[in-house]
């Protein structure tokens, strides 16, 4: 990551294709090449830099703290229904 | 299920039994967390948890050996929910957003919250904020990021599980995502983060 910010652009000409890029990007849906041009572009654009780092940590995030494991009781009940259901 | 026009299988009960075991139930902890996330309510998600379950298992010969087990069983999921939970909750199922697929202009744009609310700012969520967000989104917003986000499921997936197009998919996303960050950013100015 070169983030010499002061020399990168404030302003993005192209707000609503860079949003929509963005998305695919995090998504991993973009294409080899939309991933280079998108690279090459917040290298020196700054709001675009920024939100891309921004949804990236959100993404994160929400893995992060938003998971949850499944009852052991609940597991277990689940697996002793089906056996029933087999021995039938 | 009405499942597509795959053929049936003819499975054994020790094949049916195998698959159960190993690739349905590798996936319990990730179809416990969507019924969760769907219900807000851990009683509801066990009970539709076992009906998924036991569903996925009568209906095992409509499920093809090698193909994505995981969406299968999410599809079943989401569709018990609605047909069995939803009309039970209270949760109005209206949806004041237009489906359009290229609204990533204008306004939408504009109106991007990032500039008041930066990672840092995110960083310090240490607790359920980011939780507590995503649940007070609409369940149909709710569940794309769950689907994206959380369980990594790519966006032809997820139009199948959720029986929409794919353009729906990626217009649905960028509004919940949106939100998300709607309900973050006044948690944000909640803990102190004023302009941050």
């Amino acid at each position: 990551m070169s983030t010499d910010q002061n020399n990168m652009k404030t302003d993005c000409a192209n707000k609503g294709n860079c949003l929509e890029m963005l998305q695919l990007i995090l998504d991993g849906e973009a294409t080899p090449e939309q991933k280079a041009n998108f690279k090459s572009h917040i290298d020196e654009c700054l709001p675009c830099f920024k939100h891309y780092h921004f949804d990236q940590a959100i993404k994160e995030l929400l893995k992060l703290k938003c998971s949850s494991q499944a009852p052991a009781d609940l597991i277990e009940s689940i697996r002793s229904k089906i056996k029933e259901n087999t021995i039938s | 299920m009405e499942e597509e026009e795959l053929p049936k299988q003819h499975y054994s009960e020790t094949e049916k039994l195998n698959i159960f075991n190993h690739e349905f139930m590798p996936h319990v902890n990730a179809m416990y967390n969507f019924g969760y996330r769907l219900t807000l309510d851990s009683d509801d998600a066990k009970d539709l948890l076992q009906d998924t379950y036991l569903k996925a298992f009568r209906f095992i010969d409509s499920f093809q050996q090698g193909t994505n087990a995981k969406a299968w069983l999410f599809r079943i999921l989401k569709n018990s929910f609605i047909n069995d939970y939803r009309k039970k909750t209270k949760e109005p199922s209206k949806v004041d957003y237009q489906e359009v697929e290229s609204y990533y202009n204008s306004e939408d744009v504009d109106r991007q919250i990032t500039p008041d609310l930066r990672v840092e700012a995110l960083k310090d969520m240490i607790g359920d904020e980011i939780s507590n967000a995503l649940n007070a989104l609409d369940v149909d917003f709710r569940t794309v990021i769950i689907l994206c986000d959380l369980e990594g499921f790519k966006y032809d997936e997820m139009a199948k599980i959720l029986d929409i197009p794919i353009g729906t998919v990626r217009s649905r996303l960028h509004r919940a995502r949106n939100l998300l960050k709607e309900k973050l950013s006044e948690y944000a100015k909640e803990m102190g983060y004023n302009n941050a």
